[in-house]
């Protein structure tokens, strides 16, 4: 047994016992949300968002996806609008819905040239303190190409966090490509860190590469 | 010295004896929810000092002496962060005492 499954065997048996934090587009009113994060060489994006109201928030990215079938590339830059559909508040938890929209251009590497690329996506998620689930759908489509990008989060908390403190989170995440980018969904299981506005998780995925994000809110 | 020290009891007791608002609050699950919420009522001229605990669903402003926010503003703020507010009380407790309280459950 390698040290991903027997780690993936550990979070199904701790989560057997505890109740199931994660990144949403929008953060909080009038603030900026930086992050970037490196997918296990397949996919790598950056974004920068600024929400006027707690509903909305604007900004641009830039995401790199690179098959590990053919070596075809995609480099996309866009700007986006991410809108909070519905929020459920809870005593202690709390449920979103998110849905987001937005063009821009891409690099395709079998033409060698750049296309006009639209961009849709959604996203629910639930969260307690111990507690953190989310799906997410996000496509990317030009003349030459489609590809969605389904990401599946499922996390655990060894200890509920208060503001000030450290938050420590174990996440398995799925995801799956469409459009040739990787042959069946991609699993990893991620270390979470966050604290007040700064967050950062490390992770390996099964087939031994590493995932990693960082965030900044301020 | 003397002036020091008498300036510093003076401060202490002006803090000591602000009034206090504490709100209940739905939807506190994460250190972005109360980043969001302190920054916004940070930005209102009559807070003094604010404390967001998670595990209490607890927001809890203390006001520069002699003034208030009135209840409408306070769930408004609360509102436009995206939060549900479900109560609002004012108490005499120092913010120096909640934390201290929150501390001590903790433990």
């Amino acid at each position: 047994m390698n040290l991903f499954r027997l780690t993936l065997t550990g979070v199904v048996l701790f989560a057997l016992h505890v109740p199931i934090s994660g990144a949403k587009p929008i953060a909080f009113a009038h603030g900026t949300t930086v992050m970037a994060e490196y997918g296990a060489g397949t996919m790598k994006e950056a974004q920068v968002f600024y929400a006027p109201k707690y509903f909305l928030s604007l900004g641009a990215g830039y995401l790199e996806l690179e098959s590990d079938i053919d070596h075809r590339r995609r480099e996309i830059t866009y700007a986006r609008a991410n809108y909070l559909v519905k929020r459920w508040n809870m005593a202690s938890a709390q449920a979103n819905v998110f849905v987001w929209g937005g063009a821009g251009q891409a690099y395709v590497s079998e033409t060698n040239g750049h296309e006009f690329t639209g961009n849709a996506g959604a996203q629910f998620d639930y969260e307690t303190r111990r507690v953190y689930a989310s799906l997410k759908a996000d496509w990317y489509g030009a003349e030459d190409f489609s590809h969605r990008v389904d990401t599946l989060q499922l996390g655990l908390a060894p200890y509920e966090h208060e503001y000030d403190k450290l938050a420590t989170w174990f996440v398995v995440q799925g995801r799956n490509f469409t459009g040739e980018i990787r042959d069946g969904i991609e699993w990893a299981v991620l270390l979470r860190l966050f604290k007040r506005g700064g967050w950062i998780e490390a992770g390996v995925t099964d087939d031994g590469k590493l995932q990693a994000m960082a965030m900044v809110n301020f | 010295m003397k002036r020091i020290l008498l300036l510093s009891i003076l401060l202490t007791s002006a803090i000591a004896s602000a009034d206090t608002i504490e709100m209940k609050v739905y939807g506190l699950v994460c250190g972005f929810c109360a980043q969001g919420i302190e920054k916004t009522l940070r930005k209102n001229p009559a807070t003094e000092d604010v404390v967001v605990s998670l595990e209490h669903q607890l927001v809890a402003i203390a006001t520069r002496q002699g003034q208030d926010i009135p209840d409408a503003d306070l769930t408004k703020a609360l509102t436009d962060s995206g939060y549900d507010v479900k109560g609002i009380l004012r108490t005499q407790r120092s913010l120096v005492d909640i934390r201290a309280e929150l501390k001590k459950a903790v433990k």
